[in-house]
């Protein structure tokens, strides 16, 4: 922690970006996003094992793009993410420097994205034990349970659109459900409102989600909302193949492969 | 306020038989926005046209739905009448009631229901409709023929005698294709290079065919009217201004057994080489996987005879850029080679060949000079046999379809040997006889009736070799089924046709579809045989299917005039159903948010980046923006696009959803 702090007031000190994208201790035992750009702020930067918060989520907001240079303290699940939105067009070299923190908890400054991605291409995105279980016990479930469930988790969502605040790939400035000409997915919180929500929020994101749960995470009601997306990790590798972050844009689902096997189609 | 005119169509009884066409439109009458609804018998008739257009203009109409057939078939019927009597023939739509409804179901109520149903949707969507432009794309004038065998040449001359310009690409070092490897042809038994030489030099010297041997496609981009082709010109490491054609350098060169592509391996040829005598150009090429000096480092005894000076060793591959307008593949085809029938010994007995090289040893341009011998020993074979279908015709083989040409070629083929070995015995082992064209059959029973060659219908099963002989096992299906053994001094085996190595690369490059034997796809099998689904991209000779001379002729004289129509006007005119990206008031300016996912989607690259920027130059954003050139409407990129940013214009979201409503709400 202290190799990113002093890092932090050298990129001040030097301009060299003009903000710096952290955690900070918040209420009670909640960490929450710092963004530093005086020097001497830099010393409210906290790194340990709470900060789960998916900060890429910033990096495409105006607020902050404004301000010029920015510099991120980015776990693996962060590092995907900026990958991903460079794959999109979103970041670049000369807005964004990673400080990447490594499973072990140290400190990598990245040169630039293409050390990110070599970084990040070391490990597999692995749905974990606790949801792979989740997901085989929708699997066994009928089509009648499995509605049930989805009906029975989804119909307490009042649409904070608080998953879509937390999520990073959610950086589009029009979402769909904010088009209301014509209003395709309803506003209102209701049964179907509430499913046509998650069932758009779930497809807009197979192939690019990166499975970090902030989603889940931020949710008020701690609804399951990530094993939608769970989901379609799972079934978009098995359609299209495994699915990795890349900076090259041969993007999962926009992208013809002569060996996809899109057994769904037959 | 909308004033919409419904126009239900009876279609004779195709419609009416089952559906209750006035009360279609009366029930249309009743709805809101709906000034005018009609029933009638014929609406495509002339006295139909004029209801509509009178009502366009008695009532002030804003928008017509025309309740009749597919739009496949009247669309451009209606929207012209629409025109005609002063509406934008995009306000016009159609409500398929025949494909759709009368046609798939029973006379009732339901179906009556349904066909309000159609209508009523379009009568929602009509409201939202706008008025649209033909897009004009200017076109660039010149042809890119790809392949120089006889369809690649017609094609060529053809197009360049209408005054335009063509540039025709043959990979290998002449042009000439097949067609120049073939001793006579039939039915006629002209010689092939007879009839096919003069043509290759008319290319040569056509003032409007720019003709690059030696040269292959790279990449392609653009669309119909605006293509952009890079060209590899592979180095054929001489300077070709230089060269005189004397051949000194051929007869020099010190590797001489390198088998010749031209004679099917059953020749020799130089490092340094023309393919053949009357090759054009005629102009040599060092073979540099063969010549000693691209493999040891010495020798250059072509340069060292070259009178003019003209071999240059490093001479480099060129890639040249050119814009066209329209483009011709007539990359041909190939054989099935080698490997392909162990039980038939091919490739393990000398005396077992292909029919491209029983072509090259009866031509007297071949290795023997149009003798009939043997490759093993040079015998002239005393018994010979045809095999038919060989690969053709045998799902077992992966290639269940019939290569066309091959029992006409086995009728030549068993002539041209009765007539050079008098004497020798003939047979040919068929499925069935094919001789469907023009003086075909007669061709065919002359084989049989006046030369005597035994035709035995059924199979071969296996050939093996015994004493010296090769013995061709087979059945007779016509007599029982009973079995034939014909000991053979030569085997020719009519190995199929297949699309040659290398098409589905060409055709990924060209964006063109191909079918699962890889031969490139027409765009209709009956009423679009020389285009592709790719427009502008056309289609001659045997690189579609296979084809006999006659037929790639035919064809590739279509597929020129194709571009000629497309270059008899200095604009193309499109239909205006393409993608567009909403563009909003400063300082949003758009919805998109320049993810590009839409770029990757798009099957016709048909989408770009656009920057939009201030006043001093800098980028404020980028967007995505459709080439209305290259769009075909496909929608793939609307159901991508996740901000909404994309519409199709004539099928907007909002006039889908209006369509979805309608069907839903209860009336």
């Amino acid at each position: 922690m202290v190799d990113l702090i002093k890092r932090t007031k050298e990129l001040l000190e030097t301009s060299e970006v003009k903000v710096v994208i952290g955690y900070e201790q918040g209420s009670g035992n909640k960490t929450r996003a710092l963004f530093v750009e005086k020097p001497e702020d830099a010393d409210k930067l906290i790194f340990d094992s709470r900060c789960v918060q998916n900060l890429a989520a910033y990096v495409t907001k105006k607020e902050i793009k404004e301000k010029g240079k920015m510099a991120i303290t980015a776990t693996l699940p962060v590092m995907r993410s900026i990958i991903q939105l460079a794959s999109e067009f979103q970041v670049n070299d000369s807005n964004l420097l990673v400080l990447g923190i490594t499973p072990e908890s140290k400190m990598i400054e990245f040169k630039n994205l293409v050390e990110v991605e070599a970084f990040v291409h070391q490990f597999q995105i692995e749905i974990d034990d606790r949801n792979k279980e989740m997901l085989d016990r929708l699997e066994k479930m009928t089509k009648a349970e499995r509605w049930k469930f989805w009906i029975d988790e989804l119909t307490p969502c009042f649409k904070c659109y608080a998953c879509r605040a937390a999520c990073p790939m959610c950086y589009c400035s029009r979402c769909t459900v904010d088009v209301n000409q014509p209003q395709w997915i309803p506003v209102s919180s209701d049964e179907l409102g509430n499913l046509e929500w998650h069932i758009m929020r779930a497809i807009h994101l197979t192939g690019r989600c990166i499975d970090c749960d902030a989603c889940y995470n931020a949710c008020p009601l701690a609804i399951p909302i990530n094993l939608l997306t769970k989901k379609m990790l799972v079934d978009a590798k098995e359609h299209f193949g495994g699915y990795q972050p890349s900076l090259k844009g041969d993007h999962l689902m926009s992208t013809y492969k002569p060996d996809d096997k899109e057994n769904f189609i037959q | 306020m909308s004033k919409i005119g419904v126009f239900v169509c009876h279609c004779g009884e195709n419609i009416s038989a089952t559906v209750d066409c006035a009360r279609v439109a009366e029930t249309a009458g009743n709805y809101d926005g709906v000034a005018f609804s009609v029933d009638y018998k014929y609406m495509c008739s002339d006295p139909g046209q004029n209801l509509i257009k009178n009502a366009i203009k008695e009532q002030g109409l804003t928008g017509v739905v025309v309740a009749s057939c597919s739009p496949r078939m009247h669309e451009p019927t209606f929207r012209k009448a629409c025109a005609e009597a002063g509406l934008n023939p995009f306000m016009c739509e159609m409500a398929n009631l025949r494909e759709h409804c009368s046609w798939v179901h029973e006379k009732g109520e339901a179906t009556t229901e349904k066909a309000i149903d159609l209508v009523r949707i379009l009568v929602e969507k009509v409201k939202y409709n706008h008025s649209l432009n033909e897009i004009k794309v200017p076109v660039t004038k010149t042809a890119l023929v790809i392949g120089g065998g006889i369809a690649g040449i017609q094609a060529s001359l053809d197009i360049a005698n209408t005054g335009h310009k063509v540039i025709l690409i043959e990979k290998d070092p002449s042009i000439g294709g097949h067609m120049s490897q073939l001793s006579e042809t039939f039915p006629t038994l002209d010689c092939s290079q007879c009839i096919l030489t003069p043509r290759m030099v008319e290319v040569a010297q056509h003032p409007n065919i720019t003709l690059y041997t030696y040269a292959e496609l790279e990449s392609l981009e653009g669309f119909i009217g605006n293509f952009k082709a890079k060209i590899r010109r592979k180095s054929k490491s001489i300077d070709e201004k230089l060269c005189t054609g004397c051949g000194l350098c051929t007869t020099k060169c010190p590797v001489k057994k390198i088998p010749s592509e031209f004679n099917e391996g059953l020749g020799k040829r130089t490092a340094i080489y023309v393919p053949f005598p009357q090759a054009v150009p005629n102009k040599p090429v060092i073979d540099r996987a063969n010549c000693t000096y691209y493999i040891k480092g010495k020798c250059k005894v072509c340069e060292i005879v070259c009178p003019t000076g003209a071999i240059r060793f490093d001479q480099e591959d060129q890639i040249m850029e050119v814009e066209i307008g329209a483009i011709v593949i007539a990359t041909g085809f190939t054989v099935k080679q080698p490997d392909f029938f162990p039980e038939y010994g091919y490739g393990k007995f000398p005396d077992v060949i292909t029919g491209l090289q029983f072509e090259r040893l009866a031509s007297a341009s071949g290795p023997t000079l149009g003798e009939i011998r043997r490759p093993s020993d040079g015998k002239i074979p005393e018994k010979i046999v045809f095999l038919a279908c060989a690969g053709s015709r045998d799902p077992a083989k992966g290639i269940p379809y019939c290569s066309k040409i091959c029992c006409m070629y086995i009728a030549k083929h068993a002539m041209l040997y009765q007539h050079k070995v008098h004497g020798g015995k003939s047979y040919v082992f068929y499925m069935d006889i094919r001789a469907g064209g023009k003086q075909y059959e007669e061709f065919v029973r002359r084989a049989i009736e006046d030369d005597g060659v035994n035709y035995v219908r059924g199979r071969v099963s296996r050939i093996y070799e015994k004493n010296g002989k090769l013995i061709v096992a087979g059945v007779d299906t016509l007599l029982n089924a009973m079995p034939v053994e014909i000991d053979a001094d030569m085997v020719v085996l009519a190995t199929a046709g297949v699309a040659n190595e290398g098409a589905e690369e060409l055709a990924q490059k060209l964006h063109v579809s191909y079918d699962p034997y890889k031969f490139f796809a027409e765009a209709h099998p009956k009423l679009k045989p020389v285009e592709t689904n790719t427009a502008g991209i056309f289609l001659a000779g045997a690189c579609q299917a296979p084809r006999d001379i006659p037929e790639s002729v035919a064809m590739a004289s279509g597929a020129a005039v194709k571009v000629a129509a497309l270059f008899s006007k200095d604009e193309l005119t499109r239909e205006p159903i393409i993608a567009v990206v909403n563009r909003q008031a400063p300082p949003v300016y758009s919805s998109c948010v320049g993810c590009f996912l839409c770029v990757s989607a798009c099957p016709y690259q048909a989408i770009e980046k656009e920057e939009i920027k201030n006043r001093n130059g800098e980028v404020i954003k980028s967007i995505a923006k459709v080439n209305p050139g290259l769009c075909q409407g496909c929608g793939t990129c609307v159901a991508f696009c996740r901000t909404k940013s994309i519409d199709i214009q004539g099928y907007t979201n909002e006039q889908m959803y209006t369509e979805v409503m309608a069907l839903l709400n209860e009336y």
